[in-house]
């Protein structure tokens, strides 16, 4: 065996400048695309469209997270795209019925809030005891918990968008934090100049959905309570080894509910969002896959099924990268059906690097 | 052991034919027209692409990976079976040979993705979950492009006539007629007797339980399930293995996407998207674990009798059909739930 056979063979020869592009693939291939997007993209290169990309991935933001936790577990959780369309339709229903029984706006929308994620944490609740105290396997448990989510949120809503809510919810889901009038030098935070008319709306320049001031802070908790707290060790721990968590001390059984329920507070959370973004409380239709989609995220993000891998702002890459093609391809004319193939090859090239470079990761 | 253990473990052996029986008996009470020969029928014909996309998924399931590819595959194979007949048929070949010839490129083509798949999971050693969610969004997006978005049509009527054909004519007091309808005089009564895609259906499924139950190739998926290293040593070709277990996965996928495509005289890219979890939900009903090395074919058809019964009784009393998932989802934490309880039980006959 020569040298070179050596050097190839061994995963700390390799340059350390390998090993970051290995490790953090995902981020420069996000890079790469936005490159290539601006050259081919119409209008893809704008403040506008950059803004536009993240506030309509502020739901896929959150599933993501939610995913991450359970998969460093070493589980995973099918339930988080259904969850999300009961937390949407049961907040709306309660609107609704409050809003029509004469109760103030605010009160509708906060009790409404307050059902939504109730219905959700009842989710997580439920997946989370199956799975650690009843020992059923997470892809079945929260299977489980999905069917029932799914009929529960049909008889809501009965099949059919819920409308006929308290009026402002778009204007608080899709308000920027400050608007500038160029021609006349007028500006104002979280809705536009007095003076300006809903017909000059074109010429506002918006800076910052606010949907960024929820996702930004809700990062920042994440990422530190994964990075540097003592539940983020633990949920490290938990996916490392189960046995070993149990043997040195960790409450397992209740972590792990700790994290579904977590899962599914996020998925019920990014329900409301999505009432607030469209207006309506939308359930989820069949085939939507945002479970497989945020699942997918995570691993590009260099997560294991395995469970023990894992970061939230790697996820983060991998929803934006997915969000950053679905636009790209969009808006350089390519044919919307090209996104699924192309994300299909993305996944493989992904699981495919991490598993050629394992001690990269 | 005392009686009542005695007791307990028959019924936790067995409970899934004996909640089967007790679905029979309740919607033969409760719903109209449920426990007739044509009642049986729709639900043994409605059964037909399940059975053969949870067969598949029992399969991979026994070498303990997972495959979620099959209900894309299924309208992929659909699409391509549709569109290529209604081509042939336009190019002016007789219905029977555009059909045949469609059916038997379809059937090739869709060896591909479940090539694909075993590639990625044996050699490259992916995840298989990864694997065929990759793939699935490949095959998904391929057959939406080839469709534009919306169902493939123009299939020749010919496929209507088979795919809704039944296997035996029975006319009383006349006679006997297979596959086709005998010409009888107007108002004449003709019963019907076995779907011909059930018989298809049942044909393919044997073998593949066949293959699994009797033969040196299932001996070697337990194997493999049971413990891949074990199986390694034991000097069986793991890669080539699970390459072929997820080609034959995929080619039975393809085919319920004929079957599909017969029994509704269309191609649709999400003829199945709603089957991918149903095909894991049956076979785990029919009690084979996620881990591997357990299961049986029939026991997973017995899964999908469960659920088809329960959609077809529910849809029969007037039931709202969403009702159906929360019926399932209990359905399947009570299967594991006793495999919990009654571990050793359970298991005894695998």
């Amino acid at each position: 065996m020569g040298d070179k056979a050596l050097v190839t063979n061994n995963g700390r020869a390799r340059t350390p400048a390998m090993s970051l592009l290995a490790r953090n693939w995902a981020f420069f291939f996000l890079v790469l695309t936005l490159v290539v997007f601006s050259f081919t993209g119409k209008n893809f290169f704008a403040i506008n469209n950059f803004q536009n990309i993240v506030h309509l991935g502020t739901t896929a933001l959150l599933l993501a997270c939610a995913e991450t936790f359970v998969i460093i577990t070493g589980g995973i959780d099918l339930s988080v795209g259904y969850v999300l369309g009961l937390s949407a339709v049961s907040a709306s229903s309660a609107m609704q019925v409050l809003y029509a029984a004469h109760w103030s706006v605010a009160a509708c929308i906060l009790v409404g809030i307050g059902v939504g994620l109730v219905s959700s944490l009842a989710c997580g609740l439920a997946a989370g005891i199956l799975v650690s105290r009843y020992r059923v396997p997470p892809f079945i448990a929260t299977l489980g918990t999905q069917g029932i989510a799914i009929g529960v949120t049909y008889h809501i809503c009965g099949g059919f968008p819920v409308w006929y809510l308290p009026p402002g919810l778009t204007e608080i889901g899709n308000a920027y934090v400050l608007y500038i009038h160029p021609a006349s030098g007028a500006w104002s935070f979280f809705s536009r100049p007095a003076g300006i008319a809903a017909s000059q709306i074109k010429e506002l320049v918006r800076v910052i959905p606010v949907s960024f001031i929820l996702i930004f802070v809700f990062l920042i908790v994440l990422w530190h309570l994964l990075k540097n707290t003592r539940f983020g060790q633990h949920t490290y721990a938990i996916g490392g080894s189960m046995d070993a968590a149990v043997r040195a001390g960790i409450n397992t059984r209740r972590h792990l509910i700790f994290v579904y329920v977590l899962s599914a507070f996020l998925a019920g959370l990014a329900g409301i969002v999505d009432l607030f973004q469209t207006g309506t409380g939308n359930f989820t239709t069949f085939g939507a896959q945002l479970e497989l989609f945020a699942i997918a995220a995570v691993i590009i993000g260099g997560a294991s099924l395995m469970g023990g891998k894992g970061r939230v702002l790697a996820s983060v890459v991998g929803v934006i990268l997915l969000k950053v093609l679905e636009n790209g391809l969009n808006l350089s004319g390519v044919e919307p059906f090209y996104r699924y193939i192309a994300v299909g090859l993305i996944l493989i090239v992904a699981v495919v690097i991490d598993q050629l470079f394992p001690d990269l990761f | 052991m005392t009686r009542r253990a005695g007791i307990t473990s028959f019924v936790g052996q067995r409970w899934s034919v004996l909640f089967f029986l007790v679905e029979l008996v309740f919607f033969s009470a409760v719903a109209r027209g449920f426990f007739t020969l044509n009642g049986v029928q729709i639900v043994l014909f409605y059964s037909t692409t399940l059975a053969l996309l949870a067969t598949a998924e029992t399969l991979v399931i026994v070498t303990g990976g997972i495959d979620l590819s099959v209900g894309f595959v299924m309208g992929f194979a659909s699409v391509i079976s549709a569109k290529l007949s209604g081509r042939f048929a336009e190019m002016g070949l007789a219905p029977e040979l555009a059909l045949l010839l469609a059916i038997l490129i379809t059937l090739a083509i869709g060896l591909l993705p479940g090539f694909v798949n075993g590639l990625l999971v044996a050699r490259l050693k992916v995840p298989p979950f990864l694997a065929t969610f990759a793939v699935q969004g490949i095959t998904y997006g391929t057959s939406l492009l080839i469709t534009q978005g919306s169902a493939a049509i123009n299939v020749p009527n010919l496929a209507n006539v088979i795919g809704n054909g039944y296997f035996i004519y029975l006319v009383p007091g006349q006679g006997v007629s297979l596959f086709t309808r005998p010409q009888v005089a107007p108002g004449t009564p003709v019963i019907d007797i076995i779907p011909t895609m059930v018989v298809v259906t049942v044909l393919f499924v044997a073998v593949a339980a066949y293959l699994l139950k009797r033969t040196r190739f299932g001996q070697h998926t337990y194997a493999i399930g049971g413990n891949i290293d074990a199986a390694m040593r034991a000097g069986i070709n793991t890669n080539r293995h699970l390459v072929a277990i997820y080609v034959i996965s995929s080619f039975l996928a393809t085919l319920s996407g004929i079957i599909y495509m017969m029994e509704y005289v269309t191609g649709k890219s999400d003829a199945g998207s709603s089957f991918m979890l149903d095909s894991v939900v049956a076979v785990v009903i029919g009690g084979a674990s996620l881990f591997g090395g357990t299961g049986t074919v029939w026991r997973t058809i017995l899964g999908v009798l469960i659920l088809s019964v329960l959609e077809m009784g529910l849809k029969i009393m007037g039931v709202q059909t969403f009702d159906k998932y929360i019926a399932v989802g209990i359905i399947l934490i009570f299967a594991v739930l006793i495999d919990q309880f009654f571990p050793e039980l359970v298991r005894k006959e695998d």
